[in-house]
């Protein structure tokens, strides 16, 4: 069993829109666009890195729903982490997610990314619902206070594009499949 | 991070207006991109990583066909800078990935600043007239509708954030720097 992604249900960001609607836009565009360049491929594939890289696809899907209950659920809403994030020693494991993905399935890698996605909605949806862009994150930096859900929402679009530049070049060692 | 002294990169602000916000990413990625391709000769910069055909050189010289792209041409409607503006593209649709290898790393840092110096004057002057809701003269090749300033802005923060990953990994296959 491998994970699929429908390429016609990715949708660009709205040309003219309010600035939280485009900003939730890109946000989902690179999320469709992460789905589909873990598709189809096998839980080998999943966990071949393009060296000297270690980075894999399956380590990237279990570490962007990570920091999809990272900064929305745990750092916006002040939520605890879900399972299996809970109980891991962080500081003995850093790379934890990374490290252990090698050894889950291609469509419990992706459900348990589909599930992170729905909570980081959601915790979005509150706090937009609270005070818009400029709600403030129930947990500070550590050295410069709160963010601003603006901040988040931002930083999730550079995170998530810059690890599907990762991902263009990782998925073309594996099969040959290329596009935007 | 191998050389902290040559990143002189600066953090986006945590709060702020949607402008601040959005130009200090922007410029954050641009940095980000500087950064990438420092330190490197032109045999390193003309080097790809198999089986991708990009190169850190090409890459800059494409980003500075980018910002002129979006600001110049589609924004301000305008012809796009020199040496874009008489280039035959239909001969060659990828000419500034391939025409980079004959530049100098002098050369492609000084042609990439300047096009990041002209954008930021286009987005100056639009934002002396109007906010981020003014829209582009000339339409988007694929909906009939303008773009404005907005999603153009997010859009330079994602397509450098995605590049600076392919970046990441191609930095890496040559010399083993690593660094977000």
């Amino acid at each position: 069993m491998t994970q699929t992604f429908d390429t016609s249900t990715r949708t660009e960001a709205p040309l003219r829109a309010d600035e939280v609607t485009a900003l939730r836009g890109f946000l989902d565009y690179h999320r469709d666009t992460f789905r589909w360049k873990c598709s189809g491929l096998t839980q080998q594939q999943l966990a071949q890195p393009h060296a000297p890289s270690t980075m894999t696809l399956g380590g990237l899907m279990k570490h962007l729903a990570l920091n999809e209950v990272g900064w929305f659920g745990h750092t916006l809403a002040g939520a605890a982490y879900p399972p299996p994030f809970t109980d891991i020693d962080w500081d003995a494991d850093p790379d934890w997610e990374w490290r252990t993905a090698a050894d889950d399935g291609p469509v419990e890698l992706r459900a348990l990314y589909d599930d992170c996605v729905r909570r980081a909605d959601a915790a979005i949806d509150q706090a937009l619902a609270r005070d818009g862009l400029d709600a403030r994150s129930a947990e500070p930096s550590s050295k410069d206070g709160p963010f601003s859900l603006r901040w988040i929402l931002l930083h999730m679009i550079e995170e998530y594009a810059r690890h599907n530049g990762h991902a263009d070049l990782i998925r073309e060692s594996i099969d040959g499949m290329t596009g935007e | 991070m191998s050389d902290v002294a040559a990143d002189p990169r600066v953090d986006p602000p945590l709060h702020g207006d949607e402008v601040t916000i959005l130009r200090s990413f922007l410029t954050f990625h641009r940095d980000t991109l500087r950064w990438k391709c420092s330190g490197l000769t032109p045999a390193q910069l003309a080097r790809p990583l198999p089986p991708s055909e990009m190169t850190l050189g090409g890459m800059m010289k494409h980003l500075a066909l980018v910002e002129s792209n979006w600001f110049d041409s589609v924004f301000s409607g305008v012809d796009l800078m020199p040496p874009f503006d008489t280039v035959d593209w239909d001969a060659d649709r990828d000419w500034e990935w391939h025409s980079a290898r004959d530049d100098s790393p002098e050369e492609l840092r000084t042609l990439f600043d300047e096009a990041v110096r002209r954008a930021d004057a286009v987005v100056d002057e639009a934002l002396t007239h109007a906010g981020l809701e003014q829209e582009s003269a000339r339409k988007s090749r694929h909906q009939d509708s303008t773009f404005t300033l907005r999603w153009i802005l997010v859009h330079l923060i994602e397509e450098y954030s995605r590049h600076n990953g392919h970046a990441d990994l191609i930095r890496e296959s040559i010399d083993g720097q690593t660094g977000e």
